[in-house]
């Protein structure tokens, strides 16, 4: 498969071509919204999207099979093979797809993807999801819906498996319904080495009232990846998003986010820290909408930035889009280098310059890296910073 | 013997040259004051020999226990047994400050040749040198030096060199921004330091250091050269007439 072959498709001729319905609700959105991105659509604007599209691709067969028991929640090439007890994990087509996503992939990915992963989080509990890549050259697409209940709180680990593909592109992404009073917490850690795979996840996060969504990604290595979210909050609702990156040589990735107010005394605090190193890129691309509805709103965001190298580069746009006047808003968004006093200040202790600089690079992401309350979580994101410290090529 | 010997140092910062053939001997397990005015050169010699970035030498060689250290790095420097005090130590958010010093030491003892200490024997040593300065044992939990105050700065420098063991401590300032009390627990923790072979190099615009930390020497730095060496009575005569007097003599 070839997604450039979907370009200048009226709806006919791709609904034809996918052999799907040409009444399927994501694909005319998909169409409406100008079908393929390109370099001049808003939400790949500093992001490549071209060459991936422009891939061949192997497409994959998503027959269920049978799921076994085991303590995470194992996805492989977008079917679950694994699943714990008491998870309630099954196919059933998506009925609640956002009506206005930012991002066309979101739709043609649901399009492709018909029959999501359902998984439905009872209780207070902690779930593990690994996401598990076994075929090169290929194109892996799947969608996911996770429910939780109301009063309930819950923690995901979303981590990522794929070292021994290559050159596979991957489009996952969440449909998230957090009901009322309950609080859901996304953990995601994803080391990529280049040409394993690049990635788009694309999100829709619905926070009910007085619901509370605590996202954070820490985005290591190389690579192509983007996470595109769409959060809409409703009355007292709550997200606390915070991004870290951490990239070296010719890696992009980023996040591209649209938080939108829609209840009143909903709060947002958003937070990127982006360490680019080599001829990195970084995108954080962030939208705060607050509609006239969304009185009493109170929004934040901020983004800093650290260029390890004189060639990495880091596109930072934190925006406010504002309706009302009662609400308390701010946005930042700072990008430099590693103090030399700092660093100087260790060596002169005997640390040696490359450790002094290791340290300065966690010490900026510690901030972030502490608010993990698993500390066995907090060590392995710790490990895979030193992975990808000492893995870059000078 | 002769510890760090400095020979015709000369140091620019920028296009500046600011140390113009320096001479100086530090002997073994003294301690030499370097007293001068304001732009005399004194930071610029202890970032010399420390291996600042902002100090490019261009004359002259520093010799530690008879090797030239100028081309060496500074943390090589540091692990030979060279330690300075900064006059402004700088925070470093989201390092801790136990893991810092235990970094640094176990950098130094590996390049001795010795053991590195694992985290319980490192509390150990550091929690043992705590209460001798006074310091609140969350200060090694914090980020290194951040939020500190700057009596807490200072004692947190007088606490990596009781467990670093430099052979060659240079102290710069180290008795500015410092109350009474402070001032008398890191004297107390210097002087500790003294074993008759560890030498001093205490960098200070005031007497008043010097009456807790008795130096061996006084040396006055002016305008990028020691002018004069005497012994600790020389403090009294600057007290008193100030440096333009050594300029007369001359």
């Amino acid at each position: 498969m070839r997604l450039n072959s979907f370009k200048n498709k009226n709806l006919e001729e791709l609904a034809t071509l996918l052999a799907i319905s040409p009444q399927n609700r994501p694909l005319k959105k998909f169409i409406e919204m100008g079908g393929l991105p390109s370099k001049k659509s808003e939400a790949y604007r500093y992001f490549n999207i071209e060459s991936l599209l422009d891939g061949e691709y192997e497409s994959l067969d998503y027959t269920p099979k049978v799921v076994n028991e085991g303590e995470e929640i194992v996805i492989e090439n977008g079917v679950i093979t694994t699943a714990p007890q008491g998870v309630r994990v099954y196919y059933e087509p998506c009925e609640q797809i956002d009506d206005d996503h930012f991002d066309p992939l979101y739709y043609l990915s649901h399009a492709l993807y018909p029959r999501t992963i359902k998984i439905e989080v009872d209780g207070d509990r902690e779930l593990k999801i690994v996401h598990r890549f076994t075929k090169s050259y290929a194109i892996i697409n799947y969608r996911i819906v996770l429910f939780n209940q109301a009063n309930r709180h819950s923690t995901i680990y979303e981590s990522f498996e794929g070292e021994l593909v290559q050159n596979s592109f991957i489009m996952y992404g969440y449909d998230m319904h957090i009901a009322p009073d309950s609080s859901f917490r996304v953990v995601k850690l994803q080391t990529l080495q280049n040409q394993n795979y690049s990635m788009l996840a694309s999100h829709k996060i619905n926070v009910e009232k007085n619901g509370s969504c605590i996202f954070k990604s820490f985005d290591l290595g190389g690579d192509h990846a983007l996470q595109l979210i769409k959060v809409e909050l409703d009355e007292y609702a709550h997200i606390d998003a915070q991004h870290l990156l951490y990239l070296n040589n010719d890696s992009k990735r980023g996040t591209v986010s649209q938080i939108i107010h829609k209840g009143q005394h909903s709060t947002s605090n958003q937070e990127a820290k982006n360490i680019l190193d080599g001829a990195s890129r970084g995108i954080f691309d962030a939208l705060i909408k607050v509609e006239h509805s969304a009185k009493y709103t109170k929004a934040i965001q901020n983004s800093k930035a650290i260029l390890l190298h004189d060639k990495a580069y880091m596109v930072s746009k934190p925006q406010l889009e504002i309706y009302i006047d009662e609400l308390e808003a701010s946005h930042g968004s700072t990008t430099g280098q590693l103090d030399p006093q700092q660093l100087f200040y260790l060596q002169s202790r005997g640390i040696s310059a490359i450790e002094a600089r290791k340290m300065l690079v966690i010490a900026f992401a510690n901030t972030m890296i502490e608010t993990i309350r698993d500390s066995r979580h907090q060590e392995l994101i710790r490990n895979e910073f030193d992975k990808v410290f000492y893995s870059k090529e000078d | 013997m002769i510890t760090l010997d400095i020979q015709n140092l000369e140091a620019k910062i920028g296009e500046k040259q600011i140390l113009k053939g320096l001479n100086l001997q530090l002997e073994e397990g003294k301690v030499h004051a370097i007293m001068g005015p304001n732009g005399a050169g004194k930071s610029t010699l202890s970032k010399a020999i420390v291996g600042h970035y902002d100090v490019s030498i261009v004359g002259g060689d520093i010799l530690f226990k008879g090797k030239s250290i100028k081309d060496m790095e500074p943390e090589e420097r540091a692990k030979e047994g060279i330690f300075l005090s900064f006059q402004n130590p700088v925070e470093v958010p989201g390092v801790n400050n136990a893991y810092f010093l235990r970094t640094a030491l176990n950098a130094k003892r590996v390049h001795e040749g010795k053991e590195e200490l694992n985290a319980a024997e490192f509390l150990r040593l550091m929690k043992s040198h705590l209460s001798e300065l006074g310091m609140k044992p969350d200060m090694i939990s914090r980020s290194l030096n951040e939020g500190f105050s700057g009596g807490e700065k200072k004692r947190n420098e007088i606490l990596q060199m009781l467990i670093l063991e430099p052979d060659v401590i240079i102290l710069d300032e180290i008795d500015s921004g410092l109350d009474i009390d402070a001032l008398r627990a890191v004297s107390e923790g210097i002087n500790k330091m003294k074993d008759g072979k560890r030498s001093f190099l205490v960098i200070t615009h005031y007497s008043r250091i010097l009456d807790y930390i008795e130096p061996d020497y006084i040396h006055v730095l002016k305008d990028g050269q020691i002018v004069k060496t005497a012994g600790a009575e020389l403090v009294a005569q600057l007290e008193e007439e100030g440096y333009d007097s050594i300029a007369i003599e001359q």
